[in-house]
């Protein structure tokens, strides 16, 4: 018999049994690099403040996804309108990044102050997600700015005037509305999350 | 094809370009293996050649074994690709069929064609029986459509129904393979009076 057919059955014998200590590591595909992670946590175009939020729920953008990071209590206690909740301990999991990366959506983390939220960001960053902002100031700042505005003196300029009417009317909007709601006697409904969901991946299709 | 398409790196414009390179290059593969000879491919089943067994053995065995490493090089991803769904019952039935035919016929399908492309008549003949097949498979369809969309088991893996790993049935076929590359080269030695070793 042929030398070269025992080297090459022997060299695909050795191939066959390497395959077992290749075994990948299970890791996270779209991981980005530290340099880009550190490149966008310093942006702060990744805070939005609560003004921005507030005129985006009252105009209904529908590009607009808030997602409450703190736990199920809290958010069964308060939340501000269509937010979802996934908790901070659960963002790693199928469910909770099916919230994420969806086409044309801008995910806006809160949570009472902005620490949650900013590491549900950076746990979201490093994943590869884009278009994730945290709230800034968190609810906290919500409750400070548009549910209880404080009038400016009367030497502050115009600007500071029209914001503090912007926040009056945002303040009304939010709180007047759930009032209403109250007073049919309906009691305190739930309200009616619509969610969205990220379509699944799918392998490549089609034929030999 | 492949990761590149479905990821629009390149439009789907360039499926049939990409299809006739891969199509020229399995031709001339198929030719240069000798399979546009049925006397060769036939001879499997007599005895007295086992080329077809060892070239899609061989193919099989690189195949599986080199795809482990290019995943785990990070050239492919093996969980994007597309993997054909398994109807398991209609799928042995058909196989049955195709063995049949290829021994009735002394060609497969693609081999056929070489067999055309370098002037075979039997080759021609075969190729006529193939497309009357199809024509005869297309009118029949709505008698055996029930069969042939039974028992679909999606797009599925042997590791995904046995749950054993990947590696397992690599080194299974590659041990198989070589086992067989060895036994039938024995075999010929017996059975063929008139054997040349083939020299590379």
């Amino acid at each position: 018999m042929n030398k070269n057919y025992l080297f090459l059955t022997l060299l695909m014998l050795l191939l066959a049994v390497g395959t077992f200590f290749i075994t990948k590591e299970e890791g996270y595909k779209n991981e980005i690099k530290p340099e880009a992670l550190l490149r966008e946590i310093t942006q702060p175009s990744r805070y939005v403040t609560t003004d921005q939020v507030a005129k985006m729920i009252i105009e209904k953008d529908p590009t607009l996804e808030l997602i409450d990071v703190r736990s199920a209590d809290e958010y069964n206690k308060f939340q501000l309108p269509d937010a979802v909740n996934v908790p901070l301990k659960d963002i790693l999991t199928e469910e909770g990044q099916d919230n994420l990366g969806i086409e044309d959506m801008n995910a806006v983390f809160y949570s009472n102050d902005d620490i949650l939220a900013d590491q549900a960001w950076v746990i979201s960053k490093r994943l590869g997600y884009n278009n994730i902002y945290v709230l800034k100031g968190g609810l906290n700042c919500w409750i400070e700015t548009i549910i209880r505005p404080v009038e400016p003196s009367e030497t502050t300029s115009q600007t500071e005037f029209e914001q503090y009417k912007f926040r009056k009317a945002a303040g009304m909007y939010f709180t007047g509305a759930s009032e209403i709601t109250d007073s049919n006697g309906n009691g305190t409904k739930k309200p009616k999350v619509k969610v969205r969901r990220k379509k699944k991946e799918k392998a490549a299709s089609g034929g030999c | 094809m492949g990761p590149l398409i479905p990821n629009e790196i390149i439009t789907g414009d360039w499926n049939f370009v990409i299809a006739l390179l891969i199509g020229v290059a399995f031709g001339f593969i198929l030719e240069a293996s000798g399979f546009s000879s049925s006397r060769n491919l036939a001879g499997v089943f007599y005895g007295y050649n086992f080329v077809v067994l060892r070239v899609f053995f061989t193919a099989v065995i690189v195949a599986m074994v080199g795809l482990l490493y290019f995943d785990y090089f990070g050239w492919l991803d093996l969980s994007k690709i597309f993997i054909l769904p398994t109807y398991l019952a209609p799928m042995i039935v058909g196989s049955v069929i195709m063995g049949i035919g290829f021994v009735m016929g002394g060609f497969c399908p693609g081999t056929s064609f070489t067999g055309i492309a370098i002037g075979k008549m039997d080759a021609l003949v075969f190729a006529i029986g193939l497309f009357l097949g199809i024509f005869l498979f297309g009118e029949g369809y709505p008698f055996i459509a029930d069969f042939f969309n039974s028992g679909d088991m999606g797009n599925v893996t042997l590791t995904d129904v046995t749950g054993i790993a990947a590696p397992w049935f690599a080194l299974g076929f590659t041990v198989i393979a070589l086992a067989a590359f060895w036994i039938t080269a024995t075999i010929e030695k017996k059975v063929r009076k008139n054997m040349t070793e083939y020299k590379f």
